[in-house]
């Protein structure tokens, strides 16, 4: 019998590899989406970061028809807010089009992966811009990593010059649209009314959640959206 | 070793007939048609069925495609029409269903008659023989409401009643057709098998065009060049291909409906070599072809012949009256954040809005600054300064017109301000896959087509017929004048009818006086395919 299940095991795994084989042996790439994009230019060297990562890592692009393309290098240049990837073939740092994308996941090392959505921000400009999504629901918690380059103290930076994180943070939902807050207590009750303060104050401190940074107030608002509390933004 | 034999013959015959192939099923309104009508079909594909597009073909009796559709399969199923041509011989041709993956054809029998010639000379037709017919099983289901005769113009309210068990039992929608009877034609579908050489490429949700490159002087397969595709549409589009050591190319396109302009262009890098274009069509399906017999339209069939005058003077009064069988639903695609593939332009010029320049050099250097388009021993050159570096790229820009890259200059070299409507600049160096363009040079001209590309052997201009839209049999609104006509011989045709417990079906006779024969078709989930009829007369 245990011969019988060896046999079994084995041919089941040939097949399996045959047919693994045969998929993707496919009609190679001149059949997917191209990426379109232009030639990325480095950026003046200051302190601070201009990018997410300081390297290329692995991720996911869903251009605006839907396709996805995965498992190519991308580099999240927050100073810009573009996306740049890596095309081997060519050997060349291209900055994806803006317009054609849907949005992006980048995977870190650990396993965790990020997700960015291109949006129409509800600046003076309208302009499109890539919002990272810490928390989805009927109403998102997103943030835009922007990155400014700013004047500062000589002795931070040599130029006077230094890339400064300035992150906005966002409610968004698709009827009342985007509503910015802070990472801070305070600021997440101010968007709730007087009856609904006191559940989620109440919410807080029975999970004894203290909003200090991003990650306890992603905490706190994730707590909140599994309540299904309304929001008055 | 015996039993390691037996369990590998069992799971290799488990998975034959779970991954094997099985046939599409074709059915249409109707068995026997006038020149210049419209067949309405419907294909039910298997549920293992790799491809996403089905082929269906009109071919004559030895296998010539006469005319045929790509219809995309949604839920294994797909619907489709097609318009057969006025001058079509009177006799028996075939209806082919065919998908890329599928080693079977499924092919149906159908009889048209020449809308100006009849029966005249018609002694005898042709009957396949030797066939594997498809079998359509009794469907357990319940037509109430029927009567045995109507008037013309009556008010005809149906229901058909499924069993718990039929309902169970099917898969996908049913087909319901009502349609003239014929007298003397009963068509039968029947499965061919075919034997593809290479294998097969997937169409999954578009057509895919396949062809080669050869050298021009040694007829040898080219392997280090580009072939190009472009779609000049509204918003142009551009494929490529590098192809292999056999020069074989191929290309998918997916999202266009209808017939659309093509230009297929390969070219080496090098300029080196000429090279030549090969496309490869689908003009003949021998395969589908079966064994004929001939067999005598029988004297007895006096009742075939006055049918089929009726029918050809019905015919020429809808072309007279211009009534139109079915309506074709719109296909347009939001457009929505959709930009050309060479990006958005940086600059757009208008050439008209200034003063009239003779040729496209006066056009670069009055109009086009950072634009280099000379002449230098009659041939001709353009360079795109770079902003970024304030340099001139070494490379030349990609310069397209009307949406089709322009490979020789020369096209381009006499047209002036009168014959050019924009010209859109991307100054920047562009990337498309693979593809770098050393900034972009966008020309439409005024008269918006393709005439200064003239073919070549590496240039082909094709009108390409893509996915055929959606279309709905046309049934005239109640309360309609009785002094138009209704010469509808199909008075029913629904080929994504939802089953239910309980079908309620409202149509209208037409002033088409004759025996009727309602037909209503599902598949059930052991892909057999189930049928009821129902014959009423209408005097």
């Amino acid at each position: 019998m245990a011969r019988t299940i060896i046999y079994l095991i084995s041919i089941l795994g040939i097949l399996s590899t045959a047919d693994l084989s045969a998929q993707t042996s496919g009609t190679g790439n001149q059949f997917g989406e191209k990426i379109r994009g232009t030639r990325f230019m480095p950026y003046p060297n200051y302190t601070g970061k201009p990018y997410l990562y300081d390297k290329f890592i692995f991720g996911e692009i869903e251009l605006t028809n839907g396709t996805k393309i995965n498992n190519i290098g991308l580099s999240y240049s927050t100073y810009r807010d573009e996306l740049i990837y890596y095309n081997i073939d060519i050997s060349a740092q291209i900055v994806i089009d803006k317009l054609s994308l849907k949005g992006f996941s980048l995977k870190e090392a650990n396993g965790k992966q990020r997700i960015f959505r291109r949006m129409q921000s509800n600046s003076f400009s309208h302009e499109e811009r890539y919002y990272e999504l810490l928390c989805e629901g009927k109403t998102s918690l997103l943030t835009y990593r922007k990155v400014n380059l700013e004047p500062c103290d000589t002795y931070y930076s040599k130029s006077g010059l230094a890339y400064q994180p300035a992150y906005i943070y966002y409610l968004y939902s698709s009827e009342k649209g985007f509503s910015a807050l802070n990472p801070s207590r305070n600021s997440l009750l101010s968007k709730f009314n007087k009856a609904n303060q006191k559940l989620v104050k109440k919410l807080l401190r029975k999970n004894g959640v203290f909003i200090t940074d991003e990650s306890s107030f992603i905490k706190a608002w994730t707590l909140v959206a599994e309540k299904d509390i309304e929001t008055n933004f | 070793m015996r039993r390691f034999i037996t369990i590998f013959l069992l799971i290799s015959t488990f998975l034959g007939s779970a991954q094997g192939t099985d046939y599409l099923n074709l059915f249409s309104d109707r068995d026997s048609y006038i020149s210049g009508e419209t067949i309405l079909l419907k294909i039910f594909a298997p549920a293992q069925e790799q491809s996403g597009i089905v082929h269906i073909d009109l071919l004559n009796p030895n296998g010539k495609i006469i005319t045929g559709i790509n219809k995309r399969i949604i839920d294994h199923q797909a619907d489709g029409f097609i318009y057969l041509p006025d001058s079509l011989k009177t006799g028996t041709y075939l209806l082919s269903s065919s998908t890329n993956s599928n080693k079977f054809i499924t092919v149906r029998e159908l009889f048209v008659s020449n809308r100006f010639t009849g029966l005249t000379g018609t002694s005898s037709m042709l009957r396949a023989s030797d066939i594997n017919p498809e079998v359509e099983k009794l469907a357990d289901i319940i037509v109430e409401g029927v009567q045995n005769n109507y008037k013309t113009r009556e008010r005809v309210k149906i229901d058909l009643r499924l069993t718990s068990e039929t309902l169970t039992r099917l898969e996908g929608d049913l087909v319901i057709s009502l349609a003239e009877k014929s007298p003397e034609i009963d068509a039968q579908s029947f499965i061919q098998s075919t034997v593809s050489a290479k294998e097969p490429k997937i169409e999954k949700d578009g057509i895919i065009i396949e062809g080669s490159v050869t050298e021009l002087d040694t007829n040898k397969p080219f392997s280090n060049g580009c072939v190009y595709l472009s779609v000049p549409d509204s918003i142009p589009k551009l494929q490529y291909f590098i192809p292999g050591e056999d020069g074989c190319f191929s290309f998918h396109l997916s999202g266009y409906f209808g017939t659309i302009p093509v230009v297929i262009q390969a070219f080496d890098p090098e300029k080196k070599r000429l090279l030549k274009i090969f496309l490869n069509h689908r003009d003949s399906l021998i395969s589908a072809v079966p064994k004929f017999s001939n067999i005598a339209i029988s004297a007895a069939s006096a009742d075939f012949q006055s049918a089929e005058t009726n029918n050809i003077e019905l015919t020429t009064l809808r072309k007279i009256f211009n009534i139109q069988d079915i309506t074709i639903s719109d296909t347009a695609l939001s457009r929505k954040n959709d930009y050309p593939f060479y990006g958005r332009p940086g600059e757009i010029i208008h050439p008209n809005n200034f003063i009239e320049l003779p040729d496209f050099t006066e056009i670069s250097r009055e109009l086009l600054p950072g634009v280099k388009f000379r002449a230098y021993n009659r041939i001709p050159s353009m360079q795109i300064l770079n902003p970024l570096t304030q340099n001139y790229f070494i490379e030349q820009p990609l310069v397209l017109l009307n949406g089709v890259p322009v490979l020789d200059l020369k096209v381009i070299k006499n047209l002036g301000t009168k014959d050019i409507e924009r010209i859109e600049l991307c100054r920047n160096e562009r990337f498309y896959g693979n593809l770098a363009f050393h900034g972009v040079v966008a020309i439409y001209t005024s008269k918006k087509d393709l005439s200064l590309l003239k073919e070549s052997d590496d240039l082909v201009k094709i009108n390409l017929d893509v996915l055929q839209p959606q279309a709905a049999l046309n049934i005239p609104k109640e309360g309609k004048l009785p002094n138009e006509p209704d010469l509808r011989k199909v008075l029913l045709w629904n080929p994504g009818l939802k089953k239910a417990k309980t079908i309620h079906l409202e149509f209208s006779t037409s002033d088409v006086k004759g025996s009727f024969k309602l037909i209503i078709r599902g598949k059930t989930k052991d892909g057999s395919i189930i049928r009821k009829d129902q014959i009423f007369e209408v005097k």
